[in-house]
């Protein structure tokens, strides 16, 4: 019995890992492509483990193209649409969570209907929107228009952390003579710390992945963030350099390497309450 | 100031009322800004015929909509997006919910393991799309030499470049991107299963496929009912990907709605056009949008 039981648990852990490494197996390939010098690249049959590593692709991405630039305007979008989002959703969250007043609920349900709406619908009145603003062409744009899919995510994920923190020690609170607001400062604020960290972590992954609003509103390389602007370098360049490529998906999902690091204890709880959006 | 707390609809029950439409005000402007505004307008244009680079344009009344409903493309573009939908979401469910089964065992290094198989989810679509492109290289891509390698075809395979492969391409690649999904609702509601019930279920002489159907599977249920409404809702939608792996080729074959939208007016110039489109789709979506809704209001009651 025990020898049988042994047995099956060592095919559970073998077939596992050979599915989990058959699922990593684009992203292993991703940074071994972007580490083999050029020449090994072109080779029938290509090798599996490269036979020398070089760092000349990052360097030559660092030096050569815009990808910088791309670099610090993914940042600088995703800061701010993560910032702007989670100052108005965590009032917002607090204020559907613990308040009662008429339309509350239809609101709720209005978070939830905007959550599910595709950008692609959206996306014609936000161009038109922006071209008569005149911010065409602008990170202010983007930042707008990514509030679209981000605030009501941040709304919701929010809602559910917040409903989370026990009534009794903000009435313990007011007790005390605190201010409503007070107690939200002092008492509110430091319980959902947590969800209100895993909200922005996630609100910055979004921004920083998303790509069709910034294909549409943006089309000069001094604003590009870097989805359209990798993209672009794939499109423009005479003949595709994959390794180049590669180097920059390498780079592109480093501050999600670091995110994802921070997230791994919150992870089931973001889902939980609402999943990520996809 | 406790007992006023208690009392109902007191001077200071108005004042957090207040105070409480006062903290919402943000979200409800910028919302009604940023996604209401543009959701009626999307509705508005959709009436007329606008060219975009000058965004000019003049009413037509229903004429958009006649004429989209008319079209071979709208109901191919459908088609095209079911399959697309349906292929996709199959393939996210059977391995999310396998790799989840798998993932709740004791396994080495099993948090190691569990992000390795989350990444996909986060990683940019652009990135993967990147990737599977290198992958799908019809001369130096590592995919075709693998099969090559392994026996199974003899001369590397054109997996973007013609129908069926296209479309089992792109199925394939979004199986990859968004099974994380599942396998994280999933694993969170395995582990709340009680042993008895398992324990139950191999005294009444369950083997482990009975334990499956009998015992996981309802279980399950609730959760995957959400999972596979809001996937549907999402694959449905989904631009990204199609539109950089295939950009709806070959010939319109991987066309997806969102990309009609795109091309109408983007390519085409046609703004109106494009917005009737997108209201079309909409409409299609928002049965299940209404069911989803329905669901998620019920489960927080």
């Amino acid at each position: 019995m025990r020898a049988s039981r042994q047995q099956k648990s060592i095919l559970v852990n073998l077939v596992t890992w050979a599915l989990v490494l058959v699922i990593s197996f684009p992203l292993i390939w991703m940074v071994v492509t972007s580490l083999r010098p050029q020449t090994e690249l072109f080779q029938i049959p290509p090798t599996i483990i490269p036979r020398s590593v070089t760092f000349e692709h990052y360097a030559k991405l660092l030096e050569e193209t815009p990808f910088l630039r791309y670099f610090m305007n993914s940042m600088v979008l995703a800061t701010a649409t993560t910032v702007v989002v989670i100052a108005i959703g965590t009032l917002g969250a607090y204020s559907l969570v613990r308040f009662s007043y008429r339309g509350r609920e239809t609101l709720a349900a209005m978070v939830l209907f905007t959550y599910l709406l595709p950008s692609v619908v959206l996306i014609i009145p936000l161009y038109l929107m922006m071209v008569k603003l005149g911010l065409a062409n602008t990170l202010t744009s983007l930042v707008i228009a990514y509030t679209t899919f981000a605030l009501p995510y941040a709304l919701w994920l929010l809602r559910s952390f917040m409903a989370g923190v026990p009534e009794d020690l903000e009435s313990a609170a007011l007790v005390d003579g605190a201010s409503r607001m007070g107690a939200f400062f002092d008492v509110i604020l430091p319980q959902a710390l947590p969800g209100i960290i895993s909200t922005a972590l996630f609100t910055f992954i979004l921004s920083w992945n998303e790509y069709l609003y910034a294909l549409v509103m943006v089309n000069s390389d001094e604003v590009r963030p870097l989805t359209t602007g990798v993209m672009n370098m794939l499109i423009t360049s005479f003949n595709i350099e994959w390794s180049l490529l590669m180097a920059a998906s390498v780079m592109m999902s480093i501050p999600l390497i670091i995110i994802f690091a921070f997230l791994q204890s919150y992870l089931t709880r973001g889902f939980g309450a609402g999943g990520v959006k996809g | 100031m406790a007992s006023a707390t208690r009392a109902p609809q007191s001077p200071l029950e108005k004042r957090y009322a207040r105070l409480g439409v006062l903290l919402i005000a943000p979200t409800v402007l910028t919302m009604c800004a940023v996604i209401i505004y543009p959701l009626v307008s999307a509705l508005y244009l959709s009436l007329f015929s606008i060219y975009t680079p000058t965004l000019k344009g003049h009413w037509v009344g229903a004429d958009n909509y006649i004429r989209v409903f008319g079209s071979r493309e709208f109901w191919s573009a459908l088609g095209v997006t079911a399959t697309w939908t349906v292929g996709t979401l199959a393939a996210q469910i059977v391995l999310g919910v396998g790799m989840a089964l798998l993932l709740n065992q004791n396994i080495l290094f099993r948090s190691l393991a569990r992000s390795l198989v989350l990444f996909p989810y986060f990683v940019s679509t652009v990135v993967a799309v990147l990737i599977w492109r290198w992958l799908f290289n019809d001369l130096y891509g590592i995919l075709s030499h693998l099969l090559i390698a392994a026996g199974i075809i003899a001369v590397p395979i054109d997996w973007l470049g013609k129908m069926p492969n296209a479309m089992e391409s792109l199925i394939a690649v979004g199986a990859w991107k968004f099974f994380p999904f599942v396998v994280i609702a999933v694993l969170a509601r395995l582990q709340t299963i009680p042993e008895q019930l398992y324990e139950a279920a191999t005294i009444d002489g369950a083997g482990p496929f009975g334990r499956f159907f009998d015992v996981t599977l309802p279980q399950l249920r609730e959760v995957l009912t959400i999972v596979i409404l809001l996937r549907t809702i999402w694959d449905f939608k989904e631009f990204d990907l199609i539109y950089l792996l295939t950009g709806g080729g070959p010939v319109n074959n991987t066309r997806t709605l969102p990309l009609i939208v795109y091309q109408q007016a983007f390519g085409l110039n046609q703004m109106g056009m494009a917005a009737t489109y997108a209201v079309a789709m909409m409409l299609v979506m928002l049965v299940f949008m209404l069911i989803y809704l329905y669901r998620a209001r019920r489960a927080a009651l």
